[in-house]
């Protein structure tokens, strides 16, 4: 019998409404509840509007959460001051989508690396330099890069350069925010070989934010499947792509396209769009899409509900 | 069988920096669109794939400078065109969706008023005429209310909503004969993209139009193409039929790009 795994990340009930004039409320996130444990890659998979990355935002408090609470390592970080979060993102740190937008252009490489080195452990200089040039063999550039600008460098170099920000500060938790939607297949693929090997080296625990359902499948150990702010489905990867359960899920996996010869997709179809999030309904979130749709659906929002095997659905009619 | 309706022959260029400089881009590029077929442009970041799909329509950048080469459509050099004469085929003949559509749509008109307008422009008759087709056409591209939705801006489409606009106005307004479609379900959901490809195919079937799809995207080219061009830094590195180049690809960049597609995924797992 093997010990449970020690949960490093721990979210529960993480809530983001914005006001939007009146008494009118958009509902980013609602009553979100992960747990992510020591080593482990979590995705989080959804389309746009699903609240993703507003859930990784609220999970650092980059964004304040409404409500629900955040541990990270056993800490609740829910009262932090500016201080407490400084400390904290010691110990967890993002990779961000678009590293055009996330590497100040003004600053080389050496400076954007050297930063968390000389806030988080306070390295003299001597030390970050070497540091620094460690951390470029990691991701797989050299030390001839800490010189450059970022507009010097390739899309995949400056995600490496991101990661390489981003484990400066020695971190067990990292979010990942779509770090290959903006890189062509190619670098992708050595994108995701370099974050495994990273993660075995040095025990990361990795959460895995994505609209590609072919990386999550290839990265994660589990998945979390977002629509409209909340999850509908989570459970193993093997599990949820061999055995979706909820409709959405399924509409997602058959959707997505397979570069393959001959391949013939069971297509599940929604009606119509995405709705609009502002003040939604106490009803499942995929009312008035779903062709499963029963009367009791509408009364009430169905909670995630145990199929077995760790795997849970948001949806009563499937398991019936 | 009758001859390809698009030929690009040779097609080779640069660009040309403030300083005179000049930046080789496309090299000797070379494939045909047989008609009545899906024809994929697949390829990454700077392999000249959207470059020569804007050559044939003339609407590359002012910076780039065709050093060799022809584009036949339907037997004619569309390089050899006075601008009134390519005027006459663009639009009307070849038209082309965009990658973003509400960027390609113009925002202080209502998407009914532009469609019509394009409808005045190529086939003439009365305003009224000319919005009842537009209307028509947004049915056509399974849009909802199209008489409602023809009244709003594209600022109130969905990012879907204004591209099923946008192949409405390029492929039913404009009845070309040749339709291009660059990166049209980029930056879309997949479940969005699932059903623009399926609108795009059930197009193509059902009015015989040709089409040329520029993507990065292989699963896309998977499931609606008949033929595939791979490009790679300015060169036409494979073409044949999607099964052939899916099945037994000849060349080593097309292997890699198929398997970095894949990210090694076995077909077992696929059809679990």
């Amino acid at each position: 019998m093997r010990a449970e795994p020690y949960v490093v990340l721990r979210t529960s009930g993480l809530t983001k409404l914005y006001p939007v004039g009146g008494s009118r409320r958009l509902v980013a996130l609602s009553g979100v509840d992960i747990d992510l444990a020591e080593g482990e890659t979590l995705a989080l998979v959804g389309e746009s509007g699903s609240g993703k990355s507003t859930f990784a935002r609220c999970a650092l408090r980059l964004v304040e959460p409404s409500d629900g609470d955040v541990l990270i390592n056993g800490r609740s970080i829910r009262s932090l001051g500016a201080l407490g979060l400084a400390e904290l993102y010691g110990e967890v740190q993002m990779v961000f989508q678009d590293p055009n937008a996330s590497l100040n252009p003004r600053m080389t490489v050496r400076q954007v690396v050297h930063e968390p080195l000389r806030l988080h452990l306070r390295m003299p200089f001597a030390k970050r330099e070497k540091r620094a040039i460690e951390l470029m063999e990691m991701v797989g550039l050299t030390p001839a890069h800490l010189d450059r600008y970022p507009h010097e460098l390739s899309g995949g170099q400056r995600q490496r350069v991101g990661i390489a920000r981003a484990l400066a500060a020695e971190p067990n938790i990292v979010i990942l925010d779509e770090p290959t939607a903006s890189l062509d297949v190619s670098v992708r693929g050595q994108m995701l070989e370099l974050l495994k090997r990273l993660q075995a080296e040095l025990k990361l625990a990795y959460l895995f934010i994505s609209h590609d359902l072919q990386v999550v499948r290839h990265m994660a150990d589990r998945v979390a499947v977002m629509y409209l702010g909340g999850i509908v489905e989570s459970g193993r990867t093997e599990d949820v792509f061999a055995r979706p359960l909820h409709p959405y899920t399924r509409a997602l996996l058959s959707a997505a396209p397979v570069a393959r010869w001959g391949v013939k997709r069971q297509r599940l179809r929604l009606a119509g769009e995405i709705p609009s999030p502002i003040d939604p309904p106490d009803a499942c979130r995929l009312v008035g899409r779903c062709p499963m749709q029963q009367p009791a659906c509408t009364t009430r929002r169905p909670p995630l509900i145990d199929a077995g095997g760790g795997h849970a659905v948001a949806c009563p009619v499937v398991l019936a | 069988m009758s001859s390809p309706l698009l030929e690009i022959e040779g097609l080779s260029g640069s660009f040309r920096s403030p300083n005179g400089a000049l930046t080789p881009v496309l090299h000797d590029v070379s494939f045909a669109v047989p008609r009545g077929t899906v024809t994929a442009i697949v390829g990454e970041t700077g392999s000249g794939k959207s470059l020569t799909a804007l050559s044939i329509l003339g609407i590359q950048p002012p910076t780039f400078q065709r050093s060799a080469g022809r584009i036949l459509f339907d037997g004619r050099d569309l390089l050899t065109l006075k601008p009134e004469e390519m005027r006459g085929i663009r639009g009307r003949r070849i038209s082309i969706v965009f990658q973003d559509a509400r960027a390609a749509l113009n925002p202080v008109f209502t998407v009914g008023r532009q469609l019509a307008d394009v409808h005045r422009l190529h086939h003439g008759g009365s305003a009224s005429r000319a919005m009842k087709r537009t209307i028509e056409a947004l049915r056509a591209v399974s849009i909802p209310e199209p008489e409602r939705r023809a009244r709003q801006y594209p600022h109130e489409f969905s990012g879907g909503m204004a591209q099923r606009a946008m192949i409405a106005l390029a492929a039913l307004v404009c009845e070309p004969e040749l339709l291009i479609l660059d990166e049209p379900t980029t930056g879309l959901d997949v479940t969005i993209q699932a059903a623009i490809m399926e609108l795009i195919g059930d197009l193509v079937r059902e009015r015989g139009l040709t089409a040329c799809l520029i993507t990065h995207d292989l699963g896309v080219v998977a499931e609606t193409c008949d033929r595939v061009v791979v490009m790679n830094a300015g060169r036409v590195v494979e073409t044949g039929t999607t099964e052939a180049i899916f099945t037994r690809p000849r060349q080593d960049y097309t292997r890699r790009l198929l398997a970095a597609s894949q990210l090694g995924e076995t077909p077992e797992m696929i059809e679990a």
